[in-house]
């Protein structure tokens, strides 16, 4: 039944026709060097990713080019905005443009419309893993182009690619969706190496209180490996506070190990990415390249397995080429500076964190659903899992979040969040407004980069 | 007192709605949120709705302008009298000020017209005319 969904699926006058046979061949003899679980397990630094992807095969060729001299470990692969919302007759027609006109009509690479057999010439060149990138509801279509043309890292999620990213895509179709590709991922992985999934966990990038951002990191690991995925990348960003960000890194690490485990998925590898700063950029150049030094010290810290890299040019629009593999050079530069670093950890801030972390958790299998997606699609609509800054109508918006002193993100009202009194009255607790209005804190703490 | 409030068109920027909500719940308001990406239709459906005695519409990519050219239609087709109609935000595509924006955004019909004006200060002249009017 699975293979006639793919069918369906994949028969489209969008993109080449589907030869499963020759697909599933070419994945299981597909060289190692091209599945980033391999790299993971043979490697024992940082692996350094940017951002990055054009309308054109020529443009994303060289923009590879550049990247692999700077000494990129993880390419990149980022899907322009029709696609992302299955428009692919306007991504056509833009992409058209674009290789008339040399101009980037696009803000990404239409991989649909270019097709797996084109695309696997340029990865089965660069022989690096590569990674997609993207914010679809609906990716199912794209992951099979992508995993055809042996790009074997997906990221996204049902509810990391939505609640961000949507107004009102319907929410229940979008874990189906991505049930689909969390299958896709699985019955490949039994050919060769795991295909990687990774997780988003910067979400709306704006006072994300590490709790939620925990919690949505597990439950889109849980819906991935109880599918069958072997390799799943949790993630989250540069919160703002160098003590948070450990925190979060370290009862990520713990909890997912836990849950994962809790459903029998024990044998599964988990890896934690680390995103430098997704919020405002300063525009002072010198600034970013400050900050961007920052995170990489502190994706060292956390010891994240995978770092994504921002550029200087981030406060004014899509980096170049130059630009982009310049970061990458200057994070490489500055990590291979980062050796032995000591083991931190703040209990007292770890057992509070992991005491929210569980009673949300709770709260979301403790709903009557029979399957785990229908117990988080509930949890949503009932704001047990709520994030702020989300553009989603099915997103409750009713917790509020604000930085303490030492700018750590903290609850200031918890909507129907189910963290219990005790632990909200340590969050308040922390919180000083100092004189100003909430909004006025909110806007100042958003702004804390500038 | 009651609003709605949402941003107008295909603009997707949440961070200053939801700022705005929070703010209008700070100062007492019973507020409706219809958020990002919404048409003027449905603003007005939802002063109807809700009885609101205001309607806030924000922008932030510019494109307030080509949706508000419907607004004197749609008042002249409701009873919307003793509703305050205010719309805030960056109201331009290209740099414009506030003197050349008002009468336009003025003869749309809205009352109030805050191009690129500080959230507190807009909302307390909005208090302020809300007050009076009462």
């Amino acid at each position: 039944m699975f293979q006639t969904e793919r069918n369906i699926i994949t028969n489209t006058p969008y993109t080449d026709s589907f030869d499963f046979d020759e697909i599933e061949e070419f994945v299981r003899n597909a060289s190692k060097n091209l599945f980033i679980s391999h790299r993971f397990k043979n490697s024992n630094k940082i692996l350094v990713q940017p951002r990055g992807g054009f309308p054109t095969y020529d443009k994303v060729f060289e923009l590879y080019r550049e990247f692999t001299k700077a000494g990129v470990d993880i390419l990149p692969l980022t899907i322009d905005s029709n696609t992302r919302l299955n428009d692919y007759e306007m991504a056509k027609k833009m992409l058209a443009l674009s290789e008339e006109t040399d101009e980037n009509m696009l803000n990404g690479y239409p991989l649909i419309n270019h097709g797996y057999r084109i695309t696997r010439k340029m990865v089965t060149h660069y022989d690096t893993p590569i990674s997609l990138r993207h914010g679809t509801p609906d990716a199912r279509l794209l992951v099979e182009v992508a995993l055809a043309s042996g790009i074997f890292e997906i990221e996204g999620g049902p509810i990391t690619y939505l609640l961000p990213y949507s107004k009102n895509f319907p929410l229940d179709k979008a874990f189906l969706y991505w049930k689909y590709v969390e299958r896709l991922c699985a019955n490949y992985s039994k050919l060769n190496e795991p295909i990687n999934r990774e997780s988003f966990g910067p979400l709306s990038a704006t006072l994300q209180p590490p709790a939620i951002v925990i919690v949505i990191q597990l439950l889109e690991m849980l819906l991935s490996l109880e599918e069958g995925v072997k390799s799943f990348s949790v993630s989250f960003s540069q919160t703002g506070s160098l003590s948070q960000d450990i925190v979060s890194a370290n009862v990520i690490k713990k909890l997912a190990r836990k849950y994962a485990k809790q459903i029998g998925c024990g044998d599964a590898t988990i890896h934690l990415v680390y995103h430098q700063w997704m919020g405002a950029f300063p525009r002072d150049k010198e600034f970013s390249d400050s900050l961007i030094n920052t995170s990489t010290v502190i994706a060292a810290m956390v010891r994240a397995d995978k770092m994504i890299t921002k550029t200087r040019d981030e406060s004014f629009g899509i980096p170049t080429p130059e630009v982009n593999a310049a970061a990458v050079r200057n994070t490489q530069y500055t990590l291979n500076m980062l050796r032995g670093l000591p083991t931190i950890s703040d209990p007292q801030e770890e057992e509070h964190l992991t005491e929210m972390v569980d009673d949300i958790m709770e709260a979301v299998f403790n709903d009557p659903a029979d399957t785990l997606w229908r117990q988080v699609f509930n949890s949503i609509k009932k704001g047990i899992i709520d994030i702020p800054f989300s553009p989603h109508i099915i997103n409750a918006g009713e917790a509020i979040t604000v930085r303490d002193k030492e700018y750590n993100i903290r609850f200031y009202e918890r909507g129907k969040i189910p963290i219990s009194d005790k632990c909200l009255a340590y969050e308040r607790s922390k919180i000083k407004l100092g004189g100003k209005s909430l909004v006025e804190n909110i806007i100042d703490d958003i702004g804390i980069m500038l | 007192m009651r609003v709605v409030t949402g941003v107008v068109g295909n603009d997707i920027h949440v961070v200053a709605n939801r700022l705005i909500e929070i703010s209008l719940k700070e100062r007492g308001f019973e507020v409706f949120n219809l958020g990002v990406n919404t048409y003027l239709e449905e603003f007005i459906d939802a002063v109807i709705e809700t009885d609101a005695n205001l309607l806030l519409i924000s922008s932030l990519n510019g494109e307030a302008e080509g949706w508000s050219r419907d607004l004197l239609f749609l008042k002249n087709r409701f009873d919307l009298e003793g509703v305050l109609f205010a719309i805030g935000g960056n109201l331009s595509v290209g740099e414009a000020t506030q003197e050349e924006l008002e009468p336009k955004y003025k003869a749309y019909g809205f009352d109030l017209v805050f191009h690129q004006v500080d959230l507190n200060e807009g909302l307390d002249q909005i208090e302020k005319v809300l007050k009076e009017s009462n």
